[in-house]
């Protein structure tokens, strides 16, 4: 059982983080800033911020969103975009209170990546000017790169023309140098999740990545670097079988895997998801030109949507190996095509491996509860 | 020292007696709509059966859908982990257990007893007895007939919906177009066994194979399951109780 005796107080500075930051971010707007909307890891944050934009992530895990949603888009869609699409609805149509910011964005930059939100996007264009980016969706083709650096070229183009700032290689630079800074703070916390006792628990963790893409960066950076401090000095008994997830995101709102892992005895170690390593593993070359050092570094996330991606595969065996991991939980969304199928072939792997899995396919209800507990015990059980 | 295990599941609750490891006694009854009650109604019922009483109980143990309502329960284990003790128990040579009860179906993989591998069907009534339940409804006849009317059909009729209520609307159309009652029935039973294979194959067969829940207890699925694995397989005396029997031998 993971004990939770101890307090870790930093841990507030993430959870009670939203009002600040929808006021600052009516500041910002008062001020002439423009605030720019994503929905992807593949979107580099720092040529928003090179720009003098602000960003605020825009991936809805709430499910109070998705009968608004529903009334646009198909029934069986990935909850996610549903529930994205739907706050987008709820701000603009019927002006509710909860999540605000999803009705401040000026711009959003979206991105090529599954089908279901390519053609969300198209309808999210009528409430908010949507921008869709390319990627290439073969990473090791021998043009990808340059194709994604072009693009990442047009991005600057439409960010200058925002705001009416340009954007030099020395702010890149200096945004470059910052957001490897968070990345390699990241790093030393995923260190101490390595402990046989690690200090913090998954769904602590988890709260703390949601928070990655919503607060600015520096104020991100600011209480990461306070919680990384109360965490070195700190002790904390925790055992159970030490898990991985692995799979989709979990976009702020949606905790419900993670909480029942972790209530029924589970110690979540690491996440292989784009609300855990994806989103901060490799840095950007500080060394090379900045647009192409930031295209080969993005190009790098081992997204499902992307093929082939031996990568991922990779990088799971890896963590499972570094982790010290007992067992590997397979997350997926319903009508996720990428995660769903791949799935198969990161089974396959672990099993060569010899390390199990447990897959868990569900949506942002809660009717699949009890299911999800019976297999979390037998599996838990399973590993003891 | 006697023990006793409690399987609260969606349909039924069974409760087994051990003592010294024997089973002293069992009882099966519907669950009905309160975990608890269910439970306590079966833990009292079976003790009354065997004579024994309530302070001669050395430990209970809770398994099933609703083992978090047996408050009176020493510890609670998954089904998955009672059901494969149970059966390592009663069949030691079975590692391949498929379990098909009222609401849900689940096939588990063992090695030296433990559980090594397992799936698990429980997010609608298809492939399970809910859906035999159902569409031998729409047939007019009972659960049983069901299964020893499949055993005489030479042609099984196709039922292409999964789905429990999309299957009966099948059923009906079936009989408008008077195709013969055993066929049907047949063909229903196919479409459980399709879905269960399935997931038997997902996960690779590992001989013996043992076959619990209960469906379990129906002649008809049986010998179509045989057909579909092409290999035999075993049944315990009383296939519906094995998860309450391991959770009592976990003790
Ligand atoms: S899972 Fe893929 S599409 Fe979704 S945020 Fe991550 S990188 Fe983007
Ligand atoms: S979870 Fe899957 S389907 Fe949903 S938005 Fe992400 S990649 Fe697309």
């Amino acid at each position: 059982m993971v004990e939770d005796s101890i307090f870790l107080r930093s841990l507030d500075l993430f959870k009670d983080a939203f009002p600040g930051r929808i006021n600052q971010i009516l500041k910002s707007k008062e001020d002439g800033k423009k605030i720019v909307g994503t929905l992807c890891l593949y979107v580099p944050d720092e040529i928003i911020y090179a720009c003098g934009a602000d960003r605020v992530i825009l991936c809805g895990g709430r499910s109070a969103p998705i009968v608004a949603a529903e009334e646009y888009l198909p029934r069986n869609l990935c909850p996610l975009i549903k529930s994205s699409f739907g706050s987008v609805i709820d701000q603009k149509c019927s002006k509710t209170k909860s999540c605000p910011h999803f009705g401040l964005v000026d711009l959003i930059v979206a991105e090529a990546t599954c089908d279901g939100k390519k053609k969300m996007y198209e309808l999210l264009d009528k409430y908010i000017p949507t921008y869709v980016m390319d990627l290439p969706q073969k990473p090791e083709n021998q043009n990808a790169l340059e194709y994604y650096i072009k693009e990442l070229d047009s991005l600057k183009d439409v960010l200058e023309k925002l705001t009416g700032n340009k954007i030099t290689d020395v702010l890149l630079r200096k945004e470059i140098k910052s957001a490897n800074e968070t990345r390699r703070l990241l790093h030393a916390l995923y260190e101490l999740r390595k402990r046989d006792s690690p200090p913090i628990r998954g769904t602590e963790m988890l709260k703390v990545l949601q928070q990655m893409h919503f607060l600015a960066p520096d104020e991100f950076r600011k209480n990461l670097v306070l919680l990384l401090d109360e965490l070195k000095v700190k002790k904390r008994e925790s055992s159970g079988p030490r898990i991985m997830i692995s799979g989709c995101p979990m976009a702020s709102g949606n905790m419900k895997v993670p909480e029942i892992i972790e209530n029924r005895g589970g110690l979540i170690v690491v996440e292989e998801s784009c609300t855990g390593t994806r989103a901060f593993w490799d840095l950007v070359d500080e060394n090379k030109e900045p647009m192409r050092a930031l295209a080969e570094r993005y190009l790098k996330i081992p997204c499902a949507c992307m093929s082939p991606n031996d990568r991922r595969i990779a990088q799971i065996l890896q963590l499972a190996g570094d982790f010290n991991v007992d067992g590997v939980v397979y997350y997926t969304l319903q009508f996720c095509h990428g995660y769903n199928v791949e799935k198969y072939r990161v089974g396959e792997a672990l099993k060569q491996s010899g390390i199990p899995l447990l897959s868990i396919e569900t949506d942002y209800s809660g009717a699949d509860s009890e299911q999800i507990k019976t297999r979390v015990d037998a599996f838990l059980e399973m590993l003891e | 020292m006697i023990s006793v295990g409690i399987d609260a599941g969606a349909a039924t609750t069974k409760a087994v007696v051990l003592r010294d490891n024997e089973i002293a006694g069992y009882i099966i009854i519907p669950t009905g709509f309160d975990f608890r009650k269910a439970g306590e109604k079966a833990y009292e019922e079976v003790l009354s059966k065997c004579g024994i009483n309530k302070i001669e109980v050395g430990k209970i143990l809770a398994t099933g859908y609703g083992r978090s309502s047996i408050g009176f329960a020493d510890k609670t284990i998954s089904e998955i982990t009672a059901h494969a003790r149970g059966v390592g128990y009663l069949i030691p040579a079975a590692h391949t257990i498929i379990d098909i009860g009222g609401q849900d179906s689940k096939v588990i993989i063992t090695e030296n007893g433990k559980v090594v591998d397992f799936l698990m069907n429980d997010r609608c009534a298809a492939g399970t007895g809910k859906f035999l339940e159902y569409t031998a409804k729409a047939l007019e006849i009972s659960l049983n007939e069901l299964g020893t009317l499949a055993l005489v059909s030479k042609n099984p009729a196709k039922i292409s919906s999964m789905c429990t209520v999309f299957a009966e609307s099948e059923v009906i159309s079936l009989r408008a177009q008077k195709t013969k009652k055993e066929d049907i029935a047949a063909g229903l039973i196919e479409s459980i066994i399709l879905r269960a294979t399935s997931m038997v194959k997902k996960l690779g067969i590992k001989p013996e194979v043992a076959f619990v829940g209960g469906v379990a207890k129906n002649p008809g699925v049986v010998k179509a399951f045989e057909k579909a694995l092409d290999t035999r397989v075993q049944l315990p005396e009383e296939p519906q109780i094995t998860g309450a029997f391991g959770a009592a031998l976990l003790i």
